[in-house]
This record gives structure tokens, C-alpha cells and sequence, in this order.
């Protein structure tokens, strides 16, 4: 362990302290806000996409008329505005948004708690991780004031059209930050996760939480290098006008396209999937692993098969690497290679089930508490049950075939997503709030924020799966220039409506969030009763976390063991 | 405070060896090259010299003989996932035939020069006139 | 689980913080360069020619070049063990030797592609070329990445609690290790740009 980031108790400026600051906690909290801000632009870029698709063709009430000509002639949303709000939707969600929250926020904060270190092994490289992170958001969104405009090629950027397409150099560049970013925090989290565990804190002791973390520190480690080439290549066919991914005699809009020729597209499909698949576990996993914290805590007994959900993990882990190609299926590549991603999707679903059905069973015999985290934890199984489940048929071949580029896959994935991934974060931020901040979000507002967001989120996704299933295409701009989307049409409108309710429900939880982190109600050290090693230290943590190096004797879940005063047994309680 | 120095201790000699060995290897390759040995002779000939240089940069230059397990299987699980990018990769062109699709033939093949008798990079690559795979006429 | 069973399981894999970082750093490193050789390999095989090193580009130079790389290798091997021999005048020599034959490769890597730029071939002129200026281009990037960490380390040098720093003898290991790898991608694009 190094000595660099020792007690250095004297006073630090608020530019040191705040905002450049070294500490693993300052900079999770960093992350925190800045990818929770990401969500609710992406939100707002999906909101006036959902008017687009519930009313086409009406204007965009109250800020339509402020949208220059260009992008919404009279305040009507034009198609290529449509095309880029779907394109930096994607990309600020998933890129900006939910990954930075779940890997680098939560770990940043909780993993070098979880396991008694004092920071992150390289607190400086850490520093600049969020500082490659935030520019490379800001100039993604900046990218929609450049000329030019934003990407307009889908958050997937397949060429040949992401080549010929403007505004998609910015969104290679910021691209290429951000994997930087993401790389460089990977090698952190693994660094301090293999060196710098406490004293009798061995693998098989280490919370789910941080497992989690390290599977998807590793996927990030070795599948974000490919596309980060990919991107230079691509960068390269748009900049100094080579053929990476151009074929020969491209005939576009009735001229030929200058350039050598000879590249190939579906490299480029293979390239971004090699990442863009295991970044699905990535968004996953430290969703599984917050959801098996607080359901471990919540019911007051050991997590069902630790084991299993941890071997589970890394077969996830390892699996999400060769399931790639299921997004290709009709894109024109080998078919034999389609039965071989056939038989992986289908592989891999087997230890993704293994650790939900692992969380189900943790709950049986449990005297639940039912608080605010534990509601967004038990929502979670259900929801992100169905999200796995709809993925089936899309990893089968014959019915992906007619599925494909239907809504049907975006309600999946919104599915896995959102009532997956983006409730479990949420219940991580309920759960660990009072360690951030010494005091405890409002429980009623909890319940109202939970409950809206639930119900909001079914209803938004759910009628995509009928509308997917009725063949309506997911990229359509106008759905109703297709005769056969129009029996589904009014599904449209109630997904709209409901998109609207999760906005709305979000406002209890940011007033919620901001108040109670100066006037919420004072918690003890640990509130929740919980045995892993992040209640062991004050909250909020002072620099360098532990007074001393805590000591490890058990396991992370002892809870309601026979024989014992209390119902929990922390790990690092001597007795 | 470093519980274990784990630095290795340096071998100049052992180093010069290599030095010597990496040079001859450079030359070496340099003038097979020259023979114009028929490409896929040649191509396994080049490879299997530049596996055997970064494999002696490796294990002596930095010290991965001697070093300990994990790293190696880092290197391992690394090596395993670009293993398996190049080869599902390459397959995707070499296994398409042309009855699968008129993709390839459309984009970039051309018939006369697919079947130049010079060379054929797999065996897997069908001798059709619309192989996909083209094989690296000159 | 009782008391008396708690065995010591060793949470530290023994190897330095700054050394396994670096590791990591080139496991991910051989994915970026293997996802570049896979566009190789692919766009060579659906190619309906691909020119031969020999004819296309400037096979001496790069043979200087390769050298050149080779010997920067062993200089900074030697570097090291000047350092963990505490001979700080050693170090520096050949630090500074390392570092004259990095810019020496990229002088020699200027020339080619001021020959190539002249001749009026860039990247866009062919597949192969994009591929062999991206390539190189990429990893003339990574040699001035070298050159800054190794100048960072031979000024280090002259700073007296630099050099005392117990960090230090590691630091200059991991910009070894770095260095090499940069060798080692050298030593496969040598062959599968020029000669084959």
C-alpha cells in the first residue's frame, strides 16, 4: 500500500477540496452529480423525441418556437433533429449517464469503504478520470451548438452513413476522451481491489458489491480498447478520408464516393458490439451487486448462495465477451457465425439467471424491512426479470429476424436499462445516503418517488413491446407514414403521457436528495445495522476513511446468526 | 511503505544475449523476405520470427520469466479475448459462400482477379469465382 | 464461522501498485492492437490486391528503424539496472541515450513520411496505405508518450528526493515495461507492414 495518500490532516483550498480534489469520496460524489445531470438532459432529449412520436407533425408546445428554424421549423421537430436527439440520447445515457453512475460513482465512493482502504491506489489518476469524463460529456453536448450539428447516426454510428453524416467527428472525439476516462478508472478499481483489501479480507469475503465492480472493471479494461480503435478508424475514414469501413463504388445520393474504397462496414459492427455488449454487463452488474447489498441488509440474513452469484459474475464476465455478433444477425454477416452467438446468448442468460433467482430465494424466510432502498431492490427482480426474459426471443435467430429494428427491442432494453439497472442505482443512493452525507433522505417522499417512477417506467415500456410485436420500426421519425402502425399509434401516445409522469416523479427525489443533505434527519454511524466494512468508519468518512486499518474476521452477510445478542454481525467485529 | 520489493534483479549479460539474438532475428526476416518465398510460407515464416523477438522482449526485457502468476494471466485473459475478435472477425468474411449473399460480389470482388493462382490464404476459402475471402493476388 | 478458524489469507498480490497498474494498462493495450491487426487482417483478406512492403514503401529505413527501436530497449534496460544499482550517473546515461534514439525513430519515421506525403501518397490513396499510416501513426503516438514518461524520469533524476524516493526504482521499471511493449508492437508491424 503506498504511503503517498497518507494523514494529511492540514487544511486544503475549496479548489483542492472540491473541485480537483484526490479524494476518492469527493470525486464519487462528483460523479454522482454530473451523471445524474446527464440522465435528466437525456431525459429531456427523449421527452421531445416521445411528443415527435405521440403527436407527429404538431408543434412542440411551450420551447418548440425556441428551437432555431434549422432544427424545428415552426416549432415542428424536423427529421434531423429527430435523428440526433436518438443518437445523443443513447450515447448520453449509456456512456454518460448510467455507467459513470453505477462504476464510477457507487465504486468510487463504496468500493475502497467496502474494502477498508484508505483511497484509491492512484488517487491522481482517479482525479483525472473525472476530469477526461466531464469535458468529454460537455463537448458532447456542445456538439449540437457546433456546425454541423450532433451525431445523427444512432448512438451504434455504423458506418457507411456515420461516415458521410455531419456533426459525427465531435462525438468520435469526445468518444475517444471518455474511453480514456473509463479505461483509466478500470485499471484503478482493479489495482486497489487486488492490493489493497484489509487485513483478512480475502476474495470470498469481499461484498457482492465489489465483485460486481471488478468484473465490470474488467470488461470495461479489455472491451473498451477495440472500440476506442474502432472510433480512431472511423475518426481516420471522416478526417484524412481513408476507406476503413467504405466499400467500393458507394453510390450516395446519386454520386460516387471519392475515396479508395475497399473498407468494410461491418467491421465497424463488429468492433463497437465487442464493447457495446459486455458494456451492457457493465451497466448490469453493479446494479446486481447494490440490489444484493441491500436485500442482504433488508432481510437480515446471509444472501442466498454468495457463491453462486459471485461465480455467476465472472461467468458473466467472461460470457459477455462472445455474445457480440446477436446484434448482427441480419446485418449480412456469415450465418454459420449466427448459430455460434445463437448458442453463447443463449449461455450466457444461464448464470444471469442464476444470480436473480439467487436474490429471489435470499428473500424467503427473511423478516423484511420494508424501507425505501429495500422497495427499489424488490422492484428490481421482477422488472429486470422481464427485461432478461424479452431479450430471449431477440438472441433466438429465427425470431430476431422478424423482431429486429422493431420497438420491441427498445422495450427490452429500456426494460434491462431502466427498471433494471437505473432502479437499482437509485436504491443504492436511498441506501448509501446516509454515509454520504450523515443523514437520511425523507422516507415519504421515498415512497412517492418509488412508486411513481415504478408505475411510470411499466408504462412507458410496456406498450413498446405490443407496438415491437405489431412490427412498428424503431426508426421510423413519423410513425404514422407506415399504415400499419397506426392500430398501434395510441400506444404512442400512452407511452408519452407516462414518460411525462417519470419526469414529474423525479422532482420529490431531487428536492428529496438536495434537502436532506442539509436538513435531513441525523443518522447514527449504522443506520441500516449493516456488517460490511463501509459502517465501520464515521459518515461521512473523514480523508483517508479508517482511524486504523480495519481487521477482517468474517464473511460479508453474517446477519441473524443463532447465539448472538444482535441480529448482525459485522466483519470486523473481533468477538 | 512497499510490504514486498518486487523489483527485479537486472542481468546485463543476459540482456546483451538478447540484444544479439533480437538484432540477428531482424536481419533474418529482413532477408527471407527477400526470397519471395510464395506468401502464406512466407507470412508464417515472418510471424513465427517477430513471436519469437516479442516473446524474448518479453520474457527477459520485461522480466515475465520469473515474474509472478498474476501477471501472466492477465496477459492470458487478454490474449484469450483478442484471440477470439480476430478470429470470429476473419471468419466473418471467410466463411461467407456465395449463396449466403451477393453482398461481397456487390462491394468490392472482383471475379477475374478473386481466382489469381498466386495464392489462397486458408483452406476454408472457396475456390468460386466469387470467393469472398480474396485471397492477396498481386 | 468461530474465531480460532480465521486464517491470514494474503490481500496483497505482492506486486506493487504501480507495477500492476502498468500490466493492466498493457493487457488493455494488446486489445486496442489486436482490434488494429484484426482491421488488418480483414480488410488485407477482402482486398483484391495488397501490395508488397518492398515496392510500396521504404523497407531499409524501417530495418534502421526496427534497430534503432531494439537498441532503445536494451538502453533502457540498462538504465534500469544502473538505477537499481543506485548509479545515478549511469542512469542518466543511458536514460538520455534512450531517449536520443526514441527521437532518432521518430526522425527516421518523419523522413518516411515526408517521402510518402511527397510522392503524393497518404492515407486516402489506398487501403493499405490507410492501414500502414494509421498503424504507424498510432504507434509514433505511443513512442512520444514514451519519450515523455522517460523525460519525466531522467529529470527526476536530478531532483535529490526524486531519486532517493523508494517509488523510484518501480517507476523506472514500469516505463521499461511500457517502453518494451511499444517494442514488441514494433516488432509485429516491422514484418506485417514491409515484408510480407
Amino acid at each position: 500500500m503506498s504511503s503517498e495518500h497518507g494523514h494529511d490532516a492540514h487544511e486544503l483550498s475549496f479548489l483542492r477540496k472540491y473541485v480537483f480534489s484526490v479524494d476518492h469520496k469527493t470525486i464519487g460524489l462528483q460523479y454522482l452529480i454530473t451523471s445524474f445531470v446527464f440522465l435528466l438532459v437525456g431525459f429531456g432529449l427523449m421527452m421531445l423525441m416521445r411528443w415527435q412520436l405521440a403527436f407527429p407533425g404538431r408543434a412542440i408546445p411551450l420551447i418548440g418556437p425556441m428551437f432555431s428554424p434549422d432544427l424545428a421549423p415552426n416549432g415542428v421537430m424536423s427529421g434531423e433533429f429527430y435523428n440526433a436527439l436518438g443518437a445523443m440520447h443513447g450515447t448520453i445515457m449509456i456512456f454518460l449517464g448510467v455507467v459513470p453512475l453505477g462504476v464510477a460513482a457507487f465504486g468510487n465512493y463504496i468500493v475502497p469503504l467496502q474494502i477498508g482502504a484508505p483511497d484509491m491506489a492512484f488517487p491522481r489518476l482517479n482525479m483525472m478520470s473525472y476530469w477526461l469524463y466531464l469535458p468529454a460529456g460537455t463537448l458532447m453536448l456542445l456538439s449540437f451548438f457546433l456546425p454541423g450539428g450532433a451525431a445523427q447516426s444512432g448512438w451504434t454510428s455504423y458506418p457507411p452513413l456515420s461516415v458521410i453524416n455531419p456533426g459525427q467527428t465531435v462525438w468520435l472525439l469526445a468518444m475517444v476522451l471518455l474511453i480514456t476516462s473509463s479505461l483509466l478508472g478500470a485499471i484503478n478499481f482493479l489495482v486497489t481491489t487486488i492490493n489493497m483489501r484489509a487485513p483478512g479480507l480475502s476474495l470470498m469475503r469481499l461484498p457482492v458489491f465489489v465483485w460486481s465492480e471488478m468484473v465490470a472493471s474488467v470488461i470495461l479494461l479489455l472491451a473498451f480498447p477495440p472500440l476506442e480503435a474502432a472510433a480512431v478508424l472511423q475518426l481516420m475514414d471522416r478526417v484524412a478520408h481513408t476507406s476503413f469501413y467504405m466499400p467500393k463504388d458507394l453510390v450516395i445520393l446519386g454520386q460516387r464516393y471519392t475515396g479508395s474504397g475497399g473498407g468494410q462496414p461491418l467491421l465497424w459492427q463488429h468492433l463497437f458490439w465487442f464493447l457495446a455488449h459486455p458494456e451492457v454487463y457493465v451497466l448490469v452488474l453493479p446494479a446486481m451487486g447494490i440490489v444484493s447489498e441491500i436485500i442482504a441488509n433488508n432481510t437480515r440474513k446471509p444472501l442466498h448462495g454468495y457463491k453462486t452469484i459471485v461465480y455467476s459474475m465472472l461467468g458473466v464476465g467472461v460470457m459477455s465477451f462472445l455474445v457480440w455478433a446477436h446484434h448482427m444477425f441480419i446485418s449480412g454477416m456469415t450465418p454459420a457465425l449466427s448459430n455460434f452467438f445463437l448458442v453463447t446468448t443463449m449461455i450466457i442468460s444461464v448464470p444471469s439467471v442464476a444470480i436473480l433467482t439467487c436474490l429471489i430465494f435470499s428473500l424467503q424466510g427473511g423478516s423484511i424491512r420494508y424501507n425505501v432502498p429495500m422497495l427499489f431492490a424488490l422492484a428490481f427482480l421482477p422488472l429486470f426479470g422481464i427485461g432478461g426474459l424479452t431479450g430471449l426471443p431477440l438472441g433466438l435467430t429465427v425470431t430476431d429476424i422478424y423482431l429486429h429494428d422493431t420497438y420491441y427491442v427498445i422495450g427490452h432494453f429500456h426494460f434491462v436499462v431502466v427498471t433494471g439497472s437505473i432502479i437499482a442505482l437509485f436504491a443504492g443512493v436511498y441506501h448509501w445516503f446516509p454515509k454520504w452525507f450523515g443523514r437520511k433522505m425523507n422516507d415519504r417522499l421515498g415512497v412517492i418517488h418509488f412508486w411513481g417512477s415504478v408505475v411510470s417506467m411499466v408504462g412507458i415500456f410496456t406498450p413498446m413491446l405490443v407496438m415491437g410485436l405489431a412490427g412498428a420500426s424503431r426508426r421510423l421519425y413519423d410513425p404514422t407514414a407506415q399504415a400499419h402502425n397506426l392500430i398501434v399509434q395510441p400506444l404512442n401516445v400512452v407511452s408519452t403521457y407516462f414518460a411525462a409522469a417519470l419526469g414529474v416523479f423525479q422532482l420529490p427525489f431531487i428536492w428529496n436528495f438536495f434537502h436532506s443533505m442539509f436538513r435531513g434527519e441525523k443518522t447514527p454511524e449504522n443506520p441500516w445495522q449493516a456488517t460490511t466494512l463501509e459502517w465501520a468508519c464515521p459518515s461521512p468518512p473523514p480523508h483517508g476513511n479508517f482511524a486504523k486499518t480495519p481487521r477482517v474476521y468474517r464473511g460479508p452477510y453474517e446477519y441473524s446468526t443463532p447465539g448472538r445478542a444482535t441480529d448482525f454481525w459485522p466483519q470486523t467485529d473481533p468477538s | 511503505m512497499e510490504k514486498h520489493n518486487d523489483e527485479h534483479r537486472p542481468n546485463v549479460k543476459l540482456y546483451i544475449a538478447v540484444f544479439a539474438a533480437l538484432l540477428f532475428f531482424t536481419g533474418l526476416t529482413v532477408a527471407v523476405s527477400r526470397l519471395h518465398l510464395p506468401r502464406p510460407q512466407a507470412i508464417a515464416l515472418g510471424l513465427t520470427i517477430a513471436g519469437i523477438k516479442a516473446g524474448l522482449v518479453a520474457a527477459v526485457f520485461m522480466h515475465l520469466w520469473g515474474e509472478k502468476k498474476l501477471i501472466p494471466k492477465i496477459l492470458i485473459g487478454a490474449a484469450f479475448f483478442a484471440v477470439t475478435l480476430i478470429v470470429i472477425d476473419v471468419l466473418d468474411g471467410v466463411w461467407l459462400t456465395p449463396q449466403d449473399t451477393g453482398r461481397m460480389a456487390v462491394a468490392d470482388q472482383h471475379p477475374d482477379e478473386g481466382t489469381a493462382p498466386t495464392a489462397k490464404p486458408t483452406a476454408a476459402a472457396p475456390a468460386a469465382p466469387a470467393a469472398p475471402a480474396a485471397p492477396e493476388a498481386k | 464461522m468461530n474465531a480460532t478458524a480465521i486464517e491470514n489469507p494474503d490481500t496483497h498480490s505482492g506486486i506493487s501498485n504501480a507495477k500492476l497498474g502498468v500490466w493492466l494498462f498493457l493487457a488493455s493495450e494488446v486489445m486496442l492492437f489486436a482490434t488494429l491487426f484484426t482491421t488488418y487482417i480483414v480488410l488485407r483478406l477482402s482486398a483484391t490486391s495488397w501490395p508488397w512492403g518492398w515496392d510500396a514503401l521504404n523497407v531499409p529505413l524501417a530495418t534502421l528503424n526496427t534497430v534503432i527501436l531494439i537498441s532503445s530497449s536494451v538502453t533502457i534496460v540498462m538504465a534500469y539496472a544502473r538505477a537499481y544499482d543506485r548509479d545515478v550517473r549511469g542512469f542518466r546515461l543511458w536514460m538520455a541515450l534512450t531517449l536520443a534514439l526514441s527521437f532518432g525513430f521518430l526522425i527516421v519515421k518523419a523522413f518516411e513520411y515526408g517521402h510518402e506525403f511527397s510522392m503524393g501518397i497518404g492515407p486516402s490513396t489506398s487501403v493499405f496505405y490507410a492501414v500502414y499510416f494509421t498503424m504507424t501513426g498510432l504507434h509514433g503516438i505511443h513512442i512520444i508518450g514514451g519519450i515523455i514518461v522517460n523525460s519525466a524520469l531522467l529529470y527526476m533524476s536530478f531532483v535529490k528526493e526524486d531519486w532517493e524516493n523508494p517509488l523510484f526504482l518501480g517507476r523506472v521499471e514500469g516505463a521499461g515495461l511500457y517502453w518494451h511493449f511499444v517494442d514488441i508492437v514494433w516488432i509485429f508491424l516491422f514484418p506485417a507492414l514491409y515484408l510480407l
